[in-house]
């Protein structure tokens, strides 16, 4: 914590707090005199987008609360009634349904800046980890979030998902039933993921993006050439001791910010006025239909957000009739993000520096997880079949041998990380960051 | 010969993909007549609906006073549409005990206030299009759209009848060629249906072997109904408007805010930008 410093307030009431709580050290450390490099591109937005829209989610979120009943009997109503006769409930409700869509979106974009510019290379390990923390955290949330409608998909989802758990050996079946409270999906399965949904999560999400700022600024923000700046030379126009090539977070990157959000605001609007639906994909059609357990759906598909994660599980056949192997290989895929920093051992951070190796891997990865992603949201019979001559075959889809193929790519992409990093030929790291047209010389040069 | 076998199996899966597509029968619709969203189609809508649809079904989480959005005073809802209650803050309840429907129909009409957002309105107005008698159904009739649903055709004395032409190509699985010969064939019937009409893939495994089937459902008018078929389409139109409204009575006025959020948006877009601009002018 920021030892005592001069207030900068003149109003009395500001001096009187300052002087029992560190009001100007706080904003120091974290704003004005928090030095971020300058030449943060588009992919930087993404960060504060995500603070915004998990706020938005808190917001609107305690409005639905009021009205939400988490009720088996109840819950579909209560959020029709929302849509219909609470004051501008619909707003509130699209807004939530998505700020979800919006969260993952906003998350995955950052993610992958983290990626392109080795954001979490040391010393960046722990600000990569808490990240990881969230990214699993906000899974959980929007996947008890998602039951609360009590529509066909949201019952169904949880019923597939809670039934993984169901998988693990020996303890499985208890384990699903000491999770639902129940023999299936019921009343009491709903009031807990309520519980977890509305305080449980949002709680730790809260202290883990705490953690998150509080490490990043502990050691400072990458960039996208990935330069140290604070081992550049020091002395700028605000300080003698900060790194040459930062500026202040305030105001420079809060105004940036701000034309950030506003375009956000702008897709974010156009989408909850004018197509809150997302052609079935940020609210799907089957989820206007109040949840039956007596009714399987022809197609069970979860939301968009977590389809890659479920094209894998679908794809790993079963061993022995259990589902085990996916439901592993599903929780690696999550789990994998984790070992990043240790797996890469490449000599640069960013993309701009680095050879073809790793770039072809990175392209890999990324198309992989789009086309599981894509085929999550079909079903398997979506490219047709082999013909009979594939009878040797364990499933003649072909859309499941595709996913097949990219699950084993997508799991390549982090298990041969180590070696195709180590011998990639990267290219000479400039000694600053590289602004507008002005390119430093390389490092050592 | 390989490489022509791989040949024909790609070109199988590429034409039978869009089978797959919609996740059930294709369908094709012929001459829907659009109605305008406004609150005459509306008012038509509303009539239609309580007169026939909410015998059986119910739309419970609609209020009647709702209907004022549609421009109809309180008096015109209370003596011309409400039925089954004499409250104005009443939602929709059907006219039947779900009990009695139960026993009619084999299952409990669904609740009709989210249909068109659940089953989408251009399935919805196919499947009023879609009826035709069938003697082997309780009901007397069937649906090209939701085959053997245990609705009877309501509107059946407005529209008139009609009957189904059934056409099947086999393909018994010996050949790939003459299998992909068997969908061209019944793709091109399909194509060439001047009704509505429906295409259907059926695999089925016989001794080890793969059937598939190609099934072209064609319909065909039988019986004139008071209405003709173009005044039909218009009524469905304004049924499937007014079921639009059911589902998202405050849709009008979010895209209308919509609008005017985005004009505000933009403005402070600009003004973010020129902000942006000013304090970055020192950045070097």
């Amino acid at each position: 914590m920021a030892s005592k410093q001069p207030s900068m307030f003149t109003n009395p009431v500001m001096r009187w707090v300052d002087e029992r709580f560190p009001v100007t050290g706080l904003m120091k450390e974290h704003l004005t005199e928090y030095y971020a490099p300058k030449n943060f591109n588009f992919w930087y937005y993404f960060g504060s987008l995500a603070l915004l829209v998990l706020v938005l989610q808190i917001v609107t979120g305690i409005f639905l609360t009021m009205n939400y009943k988490p009720d088996a009997n109840y819950a579909f109503g209560s959020v029709e009634y929302i849509m219909r006769d609470v004051d501008y409930g619909w707003l509130i409700r699209y807004m939530h349904s998505t700020g979800a869509s919006m969260f993952f979106v906003v998350v995955y974009l950052h993610m992958c800046r983290g990626l392109i510019y080795g954001s979490y290379r040391k010393p960046r390990e722990l600000v990569w980890i808490f990240g990881c923390l969230i990214y699993l955290c906000l899974m959980a949330e929007a996947f008890f979030g998602y039951l609360l409608p009590w529509g066909q998909m949201s019952f169904w989802g949880a019923q597939v998902i809670v039934n993984l758990f169901a998988a693990v050996p020996f303890i499985g079946p208890d384990l699903a039933v000491w999770i639902r409270g129940d023999y299936s999906v019921g009343d009491a399965t709903l009031n807990r993921f309520f519980a977890f949904h509305v305080i449980a999560l949002p709680l730790v999400l809260l202290g883990l993006v705490a953690a998150h700022i509080i490490a990043l600024h502990e050691v400072g923000s990458n960039n996208p050439d990935g330069v140290e700046i604070k081992q550049g030379p020091k002395g700028n126009r605000w300080s003698k001791d900060a790194p040459a090539d930062g500026i202040p977070f305030h105001p420079y990157f809060t105004v940036k910010d701000i034309v950030g959000v506003v375009v956000f605001l702008m897709i974010f609007s156009a989408i909850v006025f004018f197509a809150p639906e997302m052609g079935g994909y940020f609210l799907e059609h089957n989820n206007f239909v109040p949840a039956d357990p007596l009714k399987t759906p022809d197609h069970i598909a979860p939301v968009w957000y977590f389809t890659p994660f479920y094209s894998i599980l679908r794809a790993i056949p079963p061993i022995f009739g259990s589902q085990f192997p996916g439901v592993i290989g599903m929780g690696l895929a999550t789990l994998i993000f984790f070992a990043l920093p240790w797996l890469d051992r490449g000599s640069v951070r960013s993309i701009r520096y680095r050879g073809t190796k790793w770039k072809t891997w990175f392209t890999i990865f990324i198309v992989c997880f789009l086309v599981l992603g894509y085929l999550g949201v079909k079903p398997t019979t979506v490219w047709g079949q082999f013909g009979d001559w594939a009878s040797f075959l364990d499933t003649k889809d072909r859309a499941t041998w595709i996913a097949r193929l990219c699950t084993i790519l997508y799991f390549a992409f982090f298990f041969l990380m180590p070696w195709y990093t180590a011998t990639d030929k990267s290219k000479p790291v400039p000694s600053r960051i590289t602004f507008g047209d002005k390119v430093a010389p390389a490092a050592g040069e | 010969m390989i490489t022509k076998k791989i040949l024909a199996t790609a070109l199988f899966a590429l034409t039978s993909s869009f089978a797959f597509a919609a996740g059930g029968p294709e369908v094709k619709i012929v001459g829907t007549e659009a109605s305008r969203v406004d609150a005459e189609s509306l008012q038509r809508g509303a009539r239609l609906f309580v007169n026939h649809c909410l015998n059986c079904h119910s739309a419970q989480f609609m209020r009647y006073n709702r209907l004022t959005d549609i421009k109809l005073t309180e008096d015109q809802i209370k003596q011309n549409l409400m039925f089954t209650t004499d409250k104005i803050g009443e939602t929709m309840k059907s006219a039947i005990s779900p009990k009695d429907a139960k026993e009619w129909f084999g299952a409990v009409p669904p609740d009709l206030s989210v249909m068109a957002r659940s089953y989408t309105s251009e399935r919805l107005a196919a499947y009023m299009r879609g009826f035709y008698r069938d003697d082997n159904r309780e009901t007397g009739w069937n649906n090209i759209i939701s085959p053997n649903i245990g609705m009877p055709h309501v509107l059946g004395e407005l529209s008139g009848t009609q009957t189904m032409l059934q056409t099947v190509f086999k393909a018994d699985g010996k050949d790939v060629k003459t299998d992909h010969d068997a969908e061209t064939r019944a793709r091109a019937a399909f194509i060439a249906a001047q009704t509505m009409s429906s295409f259907e893939h059926h695999v089925e495994k016989k001794d080890g072997k793969t059937e598939h089937s190609y099934i072209v459902k064609t319909l065909v008018p039988a019986t004139d109904g008071k209405m003709t078929p173009q005044q039909y389409d218009i009524a469905i139109a304004d049924l499937v408007n007014f079921m639009e409204f059911v589902a998202e009575p405050h849709k009008a006025k979010r895209i209308q805010i919509g609008i005017l959020v985005m004009f505000l948006l933009t403005i402070l877009l600009a003004a973010a930008i020129w902000l942006k601009k000013e304090y970055w002018k020192d950045v070097t």
